[in-house]
């Protein structure tokens, strides 16, 4: 069925100074009541390109036409009283508040004088709710309602405002498996009511189970716009990545050796002293890699500074190699476990450096190759060698050793931090989120890097959100709810929805013992 | 690099034309100005020696705040370690009496022991009780200064003289001229070139640089944090304190009220120009001494007063530091055309 244009972008370019260029020459048109997914890999400029319509970011080039007549939005409250809301990956609520405050706040209904019209304001969003069957409590405090709760209440703010365009950045970035079919359902229901919907994703299932229609990014241009149906998985990774994309795990079967690390009973408070962690137990063979899974902010985040000594246990013991580094200082554990952080920019490196600075951390003190002037001097020639081997081993596309470490891609940037991390040689790898905010190609490569280190018999220690990354490289899954390890299954013989149930709090331990 | 030059060379230019508009407003001649200022100040013997010795004092703290705000720590003590330091020299120049290759040295090191004792105690407190050094090393400045005022005004008062002084040092720990220049130059020189050879060449100066920048990403590669913020307070306490102990050792040879007043702060102001880099700090360390330098030919000469070089200076620093910025943004800007021109072709 053909529908009307609604939105028209034409010829939009966006350059981020000095010299990336986000959105080269993109035409793309939405049609009224469609739920068209814009995909692509993480930089192909799909949120960049709605930040530009949305009015938060200038373009350097290009016309928007709404409903057929130009616009200029200039900020994303002009876009909004037009019509059009937007969802960010991020959702900015005030838990403090509840789901109505949170809802009519910045556009509340007054009576004279300027006095909010509470219950007016409380009916109405009680009838939004009902309207769109989003099954809330307008009472409730957004601090004590979950993730996928928060993301309906953002969505509600703007349907309050009354927009007929929801542009929704990586809605199911923050949920669990479980919980995407019922938003998948609101969203249709939302188009069924004449809704327009733009669904930003890097996720191929979602895009193919949800859309109308897909239009495909890369690089900064659009590839190419098709209905859903007439689209496979297989088609959209060709499409984003520009060649074929394998997504079985290439896991071979392999025996693992002797425990490396073992983690026994950790325990750890926050500063109101309410229990992270509970008694966590996790060990990792030689050859092994061991995924850890979780909702974000169940523990894993401890469980990572515990190991690597930046935060206190209260109680537990940690060995690497038969080795009690229980309360060894942060270099003595470097000695034996590479560790890579999620977040680049405030543990990974210094961006403010250079590639070569960020790139010899750690071996400056372990590798006496780096020493000059008995110890006072640091080797830059070596240093600079160094880093020409990470280029070289890591496949790394950069300019010079001295170039600033932020002119490289986010892909690079993490090549960098793999390279100095894994040529330490520790017997021991905990890596916390390492494929976030990359593209698949680098994604694809961080996960053969993975499997590499495994047949050469190190242990892993994978933390992820992304359950098909544990699935394709982790021999075990640990499961973390609240601080909690409550799960601990063979990747073989569990399920995305088994591991889910345990994500979201299922009691039973289940425990699939491999051979301790 | 280059960029940093050239933002800086360009900055300078724009800052005394400036400065030449605000001449000219007042009726004064800009060129018969700027003329006595280098004339006095660069193209005269004398008044190039001068400007040298100037600028131990200024290049000495400016290294100090540069090497501490690069490396994280926020030592704002110049001042009160400048004294410390001065005041460490002018004792052993008192009571020890040793000849010139022994006495020379060992003043140094006390000027040295002087500033660091000074930093130190701020690293101490921060270490034991978690006190911000921004605000304790301000505040030891007050201390510090009224301790040597005390010092020099009872203790240490020398009874000839109408204010308050100590009396002069033993003539050995005096720094001679060599060719009209003071050793105190060449000691600074040293001073210098060690810093540089730390901060670009020095595994210390690696990890201060990283800590500075990202503090979490250097302790998370194994670096001792805590141990290298003790080490950098006490090394740009020590680089304050030997700009203190030179003054007394190259100038007046004795601790005079008021010493150093003005200097330590001037070196924070360097250091913020120079953007916290070694040779920046040395450079406009000689731009700024020239400048304060020159100022008093300039009074001498014509009817601007001396203040005009407060002026000058202010401006240079607002045009310098706001200048790196918008420079950086006009190469973006440029770029972004560039691109933009290659992708409708």
């Amino acid at each position: 069925m053909a529908r009307d244009v609604l939105i028209d972008l034409q010829h939009i370019t966006k350059v981020f100074p000095p010299d990336t260029v986000a959105l080269s020459d993109v035409s793309v048109s939405f049609e009224a009541g469609e739920i068209h997914a814009l995909v692509g890999e993480n930089g192909a400029g799909k949120s960049t390109l709605m930040k530009v319509f949305y009015g938060l970011e200038r373009r350097d080039a290009g016309d928007i036409f709404f409903r057929g007549a130009k616009v200029e939005f200039r900020t994303p409250r002009e876009a909004i009283a037009a019509g059009i809301g937007m969802v960010h990956q991020e959702i900015l609520l005030i838990p403090e508040y509840t789901v109505w405050q949170n809802i009519v706040l910045g556009a509340e209904p007054v009576r004279a004088f300027g006095i909010i019209d509470v219950d007016r304001a409380r009916e109405v969003v009680r009838q939004k709710i009902e309207e769109f069957q989003f099954n809330l409590d307008p009472d409730a405090l957004v601090g004590d309602i979950s993730v996928a709760a928060r993301q309906k209440v953002e969505i509600l703010k703007l349907l309050y405002r009354n927009v007929s365009v929801l542009v929704l950045d990586e809605p199911t970035a923050v949920l669990t498996p479980q919980e995407i079919p019922q938003l998948f359902a609101e969203l249709a229901r939302l188009r069924d009511k004449g809704h327009t919907i733009i669904f930003i994703s890097h996720r191929l299932d979602e895009v193919l189970t949800l859309s109308d229609r897909v239009t495909v990014m890369r690089r900064g241009k659009i590839v190419g716009t098709s209905a859903a149906s007439e689209l496979t998985k297989e088609d959209l990774a060709r499409q984003m990545v520009g060649r074929e994309v394998l997504f079985t795990s290439r896991r071979q079967p392999q025996e693992p050796g002797e425990i490396v690390f073992h983690a026994q009973g950790l325990n750890c408070s926050d500063t109101e002293h309410r229990a992270r962690l509970h008694d966590a137990t996790v060990e990792v063979r030689a050859g092994e890699i061991v995924g850890v899974a979780g909702v974000e902010g169940n523990g894993q985040f401890e469980l990572v500074n515990a190991i690597m000594g930046l935060a206190p246990m209260t109680s537990g013991t940690l060995e690497v190699k038969g080795k009690d580094i229980t309360h060894a200082d942060i270099l003595t554990r470097r000695t034996l476990i590479a560790f890579v952080p999620q977040d680049r920019e405030k543990m990974g490196a210094s961006v403010a450096a250079s590639i070569l600075e960020d790139a010899i951390m750690t071996h400056h003190i372990l590798d006496p190759r780096f020493r000059t002037w008995r110890g006072l001097g640091l080797n830059y020639r070596h240093a600079a060698e160094f880093v020409d081997q990470i280029r070289d081993q890591f496949t790394v596309s950069m300019g010079h050793s001295s170039d600033p470490f932020n002119s490289l891609s986010g892909g690079n940037q993490q090549k960098v931090i793999l390279g100095r991390e894994l040529l330490l040689e520790t017997p021991f790898v905990l890596m916390d989120q390492p494929t976030r905010g990359l593209d698949v190609g680098s994604i694809e490569y961080v996960h053969q890097l993975l499997l590499d280190l495994r047949s050469k018999k190190r242990a892993v220690l994978l933390v992820s959100a992304d359950l098909d990354e544990l699935f394709m490289v982790a021999d075990r899954i640990v499961v973390m709810c609240q601080g909690e390890v409550v799960a601990d299954l063979a990747t073989d013989a569990t399920s995305r929805e088994e591991i889910g149930y345990y994500m979201l709090g299922g009691k039973e331990v289940a425990h699939a013992e491999t051979g301790s | 690099m280059r960029k940093q030059a050239l933002s800086g060379i360009l900055g300078v230019l724009a800052a005394f034309a400036i400065g030449a508009l605000v001449l000219a407003l007042q009726g004064f001649n800009p060129v018969a100005t700027y003329g006595a200022l280098l004339q006095y100040s660069l193209f005269s013997g004398s008044g190039f020696t001068a400007t040298l010795t100037r600028a131990v004092p200024l290049i000495l703290t400016g290294l100090s705040a540069s090497i501490a705000f690069a490396s994280g720590p926020v030592n704002l003590g110049q001042p009160g370690q400048l004294v410390m330091g001065a005041l460490g020299a002018t004792l052993v120049g008192l009571f020890v009496h040793l000849p010139s290759v022994f006495l020379v040295p060992l003043c140094i090191l006390a000027s040295l022991l002087g500033g660091a004792l000074w930093s130190g105690l701020a690293a101490l407190l921060k270490r034991a009780f978690a006190m911000d050094e921004f605000i304790v090393t301000l505040m030891l400045n007050f201390i510090a200064d009224y301790f040597a005022l005390w010092v020099i005004t009872y203790p240490l008062f020398d009874p000839s003289a109408s204010t308050p002084m100590t009396r002069p040092i033993s003539t050995a720990a005096w720094l001679p001229d060599l060719g009209g220049v003071n050793t105190s130059v060449l000691f600074m020189v040293l001073a210098a070139v060690v810093c540089w050879l730390i901060m670009s060449r020095g595994r210390s100066g690696y990890e201060w640089r990283m800590t500075g920048q990202n503090s979490l990403f250097a302790r998370i590669g194994g670096c001792k944090v805590d141990a290298n913020y003790v080490r950098v307070m006490l090394v740009t306490g020590a680089l304050a304190g030997l700009a203190g102990g030179l003054m007394i050792m190259g100038g007046p040879h004795r601790f005079v009220k008021g010493l150093g007043a003005n200097y330590a702060w001037d070196g924070i102001m360097i250091a913020v120009v120079a953007s916290n880099g070694i040779s920046g700090t040395f450079l406009y360390g000689l731009l700024f001494s020239a400048l304060q330098q020159g100022a008093i030919g300039m009074e001498l000469v014509t009817a601007v007063p001396s203040e005009f070089i407060d002026v000058l200076q202010a401006v240079i620093v607002l045009v310098v530091v706001a200048g790196r910025v918008s420079l950086n943004m006009v190469f973006d800007r440029l770029a972004t055309r560039r691109k933009l021109k290659e992708n409708t072709r």
